[in-house]
């Protein structure tokens, strides 16, 4: 036990006063001033109802899950929504695992607090039958990495999944009604939950000296503070819920002055929660439409001018490495092709069963490959692992890391072409391991094979990931 | 026999891999490993003092901690712990650290099949973004038995379902040596040749009396040669990480 106790961080003395003193001007550590919050960025996983925030570094995903069940008695015509906060020994080295320690519980509260006794989420609608079954929501938070303020970022991953979260429509049916049908999602399309507002957790640190405090305090800045405040608001102005365990005395107009911030912070996340949340709700429908429509053709002049503006990010590509693939439409760009470096070997892709296009314009290193289009159809990954020893990913790839994250999910319908690794490719040909390796290499090959969902449009600009410490968005 | 596998695949292809390192702020090492949609997010904290009541103080004692998806740990949370455990501690070097623990923890993001072997891929190249010392890294791969009696690489979740019975193996990575080949070699068998790991589920036949089916050792034989190229992979991807990494001090 001593021992593990020795094994804890702590910040040194002068680390202490660093902090103290950069605070009385002003500064804080990490270049912020005091009333900046730092960026957050949310992704959603493949399955409806999953989550990935981060801010800064700190790093919480979220799941969200519902079974049927009987209701509470007092309540037989509500549903519930349960929260349980994982602190993985992951985020933290004092994290240990087991029982929960005080924080996590604590952590678990505010945003239990926040989101179910403000009624956020709307129960009754949860309800199937009544005394009998209603659903049970469960929200999982993972806290994966600490790097201060945790119950916001867990706030806000959570809420993201609420709202992407689709639960399966069901019906009462048999002979006298009481018997309750759960259709599956392939059937009747499932249903969102009714979240009638966004409680959004804002959290300020205060400082012994000169009464200073911080906004979205960092881990060092955690250690270093006499007192936090967590304040639950809503963008329309309503407090869902205050929390300041102990910690320092704080000025009551301090106090007021932290609220009036937190409701004007509360405003602009819950404006990025739901960019997030209607981008992610567009291209889910835009994958349905696909799945189901097989047949509708692709619109080759808007992909042609979608094309040209690739044309510019990859002028400054070129003088890279000639074993750079750039999977090409046969269709489309054709024309275009002269204009792209002549070193890139340019790929035609199969087509798909459904003759949809294949649009996928990419440079085949790293992860400067560029999703193409809304409109487009399946997306096709690269093959050459070879060239990723070239990696200078350029500042270009990165920026539009954001836009890939976007537009990568564009999804693509079930029938989504799949790049398979070349060399994974061929394992049955084994025996002639080199020869395939050399090949894949060089690769013209590339297979596709269909797959559902965008997972791996996404993934495979992982594959380069390795070499590039913190690319700016690391995809589920 | 060609056969039909719902995402077009052939019997001998594995999905997609991908790998990143260092992608945790806290942990001293970790790494996220994906094979088609099933994805692992390992971390590893490196050597603290002390070790477990029940372990040997003379050695070094590796700790795993995993973390399904939803839902609390239960018993096969447990079983994946330990298959872990002895897995990572075939391939560490024990000798170097005694009486301290080093933690992987192992976070499920997605399942889709291969769990395990993604788990155990996820911890290795965890390891060695960690820099903890290893005698040499650890490829795993999953094999399934169709009922027809074909063998599958890399099934999904669905596929597993219906196999009559599926196996992972772990193969240790094969060795790229200046050293002549012969000095490598284990009783005459390359090193990559051995298996360190193998946990199976249903029937599966290892000889028959009159007709030699032998399910197993063809499920070996294929594990083994998908290995050799999950191993170039792993090799490729550690590899381009930079020399100029910051450390991390906890």
């Amino acid at each position: 036990m001593e021992q593990r106790l020795a094994n804890t961080w702590r910040l040194t003395v002068n680390e202490k006063k660093f902090i103290e003193t950069a605070l009385q001007s002003e500064l804080r550590i990490d270049g912020r001033r005091p009333f900046d919050y730092r960026k957050v960025a949310i992704k959603f996983g493949k399955d409806d109802g999953s989550a990935e925030v981060r801010l800064g570094h700190t790093h919480v995903m979220a799941f969200v899950t519902a079974q049927l069940v009987q209701p509470y008695r007092d309540r037989p015509n509500e549903g519930s929504l349960a929260i349980f906060t994982e602190f993985s020994p992951m985020a933290d080295p004092s994290f240990e695992p087991g029982r929960p320690g005080e924080s996590a519980v604590e952590l678990g509260r505010v945003i239990d607090r926040g989101l179910r006794e403000s009624r956020a989420v709307d129960t009754e609608s949860l309800c199937v039958l009544s005394g009998k079954l209603v659903w049970a929501i469960r929200v999982d938070l993972h806290i994966i990495d600490n790097g201060g303020n945790l119950v916001d970022t867990a706030n806000i991953a959570a809420l993201a999944a609420l709202l992407t979260f689709r639960r399966p429509e069901c019906s009462l049916g048999g002979e006298d009604g009481q018997e309750v049908i759960v259709h599956p999602p392939e059937v009747r399309e499932p249903l969102p939950l009714i979240i009638h507002h966004l409680p959004i957790a804002v959290t300020f640190a205060f400082f012994g000296n000169e009464n200073s405090m911080v906004i979205d305090p960092t881990h060092h800045e955690e250690a270093v503070m006499g007192g936090r405040m967590t304040a639950t608001l809503n963008a329309n102005g309503d407090v869902c819920a205050i929390q300041k365990a102990g910690g320092e005395g704080v000025l009551q107009s301090i106090i007021m002055h932290c609220l009036r911030f937190a409701s004007v912070k509360a405003g602009d996340i819950t404006e990025n929660i739901k960019k997030a949340v209607d981008s992610y709700n567009i291209e889910r429908a835009l994958k349905k439409v696909k799945r189901k429509s097989s047949s509708v053709p692709m619109d080759v002049d808007g992909a042609g001018s979608n094309l040209k503006e690739r044309q510019d990010s990859f002028v400054h590509q070129k003088g890279m490495s000639a074993e750079r693939l750039k999977p090409i439409h046969e269709e489309s760009i054709t024309d275009q092709n002269e204009d792209i470096e002549g070193e890139t070997k340019l790929l035609e892709t199969r087509k798909t069963d459904r003759g949809n296009e294949v649009e996928k314009n990419f440079v085949g290193v790293l992860s400067c490959w560029d999703p193409y289009s809304k409109g487009v159809d399946t997306d096709f990954l690269k093959a050459s692992l070879a060239s990723r020893g070239t990696s200078t990913v350029s500042k270009q790839s990165n920026s539009r890391g954001e836009k890939m994250s976007s537009e990568a999910r564009l999804e693509e319908s079930s029938e989504a072409a799949k790049v398979e690794i070349t060399e994974l490719a061929q394992v049955s040909r084994q025996t002639n391991g080199e020869k395939t390796l050399k090949d894949a290499q060089l690769a013209i090959s590339i297979n596709f094979y269909s797959q559902h969902g965008t997972k791996n449009a996404l993934s495979v600009c992982h594959l380069a990931e390795s070499g590039i410490s913190p690319p700016p968005f690391k995809h589920i | 026999m060609e056969i039909d596998r719902i995402d077009e695949r052939t019997p001998n292809q594995l999905r997609p891999l991908i790998c990143s390192r260092n992608v945790l702020n806290r942990a001293h090492g970790s790494s996220s490993w994906s094979q088609g949609d099933t994805k692992v997010l390992a971390a590893v904290y490196g050597p603290k003092a002390g070790t477990k009541k029940n372990e040997n103080p003379e050695r070094a004692c590796i700790e795993v901690i995993w973390k399904p998806k939803t839902g609390q740990s239960g018993k096969l949370e447990k079983e994946y712990e330990m298959i872990l455990k002895r897995t990572l501690q075939s391939i560490c070097i024990l000798t170097i650290n005694p009486n301290t623990t080093t933690s992987v923890i192992i976070q499920v993001v997605s399942d889709d099949g291969a769990l395990l072997p993604c788990a155990i891929n996820a911890a290795c190249a965890a390891l060695v973004d960690a820099g903890i010392p290893l005698k040499h890294l650890a490829v795993a791969v999953c094999c399934g038995l169709a009922d027809s009696g074909d063998v599958m690489l890399d099934p999904t979740k669905l596929e597993e379902q219906k196999m009559k019975a599926f196996t992972y193996l772990v193969f240790p990575n094969s060795v790229f040596s200046v050293l002549p080949e012969g000095s490598l070699q284990v009783e005459g068998e390359p090193v990559e040749n051995g298996i360190i790991t193998s946990v199976t589920q249903g029937l599966m036949s290892v000889s028959f009396k009159f007709v030699q089916v032998e399910d197993y050792l063809h499920c070996i034989e294929r594990g083994r040669a998908a290995s050799a190229k999950m191993s170039a992979f792993l090799r490729r991807s550690l590899q381009s990480q930079l020399p100029s990494d910051t450390l991390k001090a906890g």
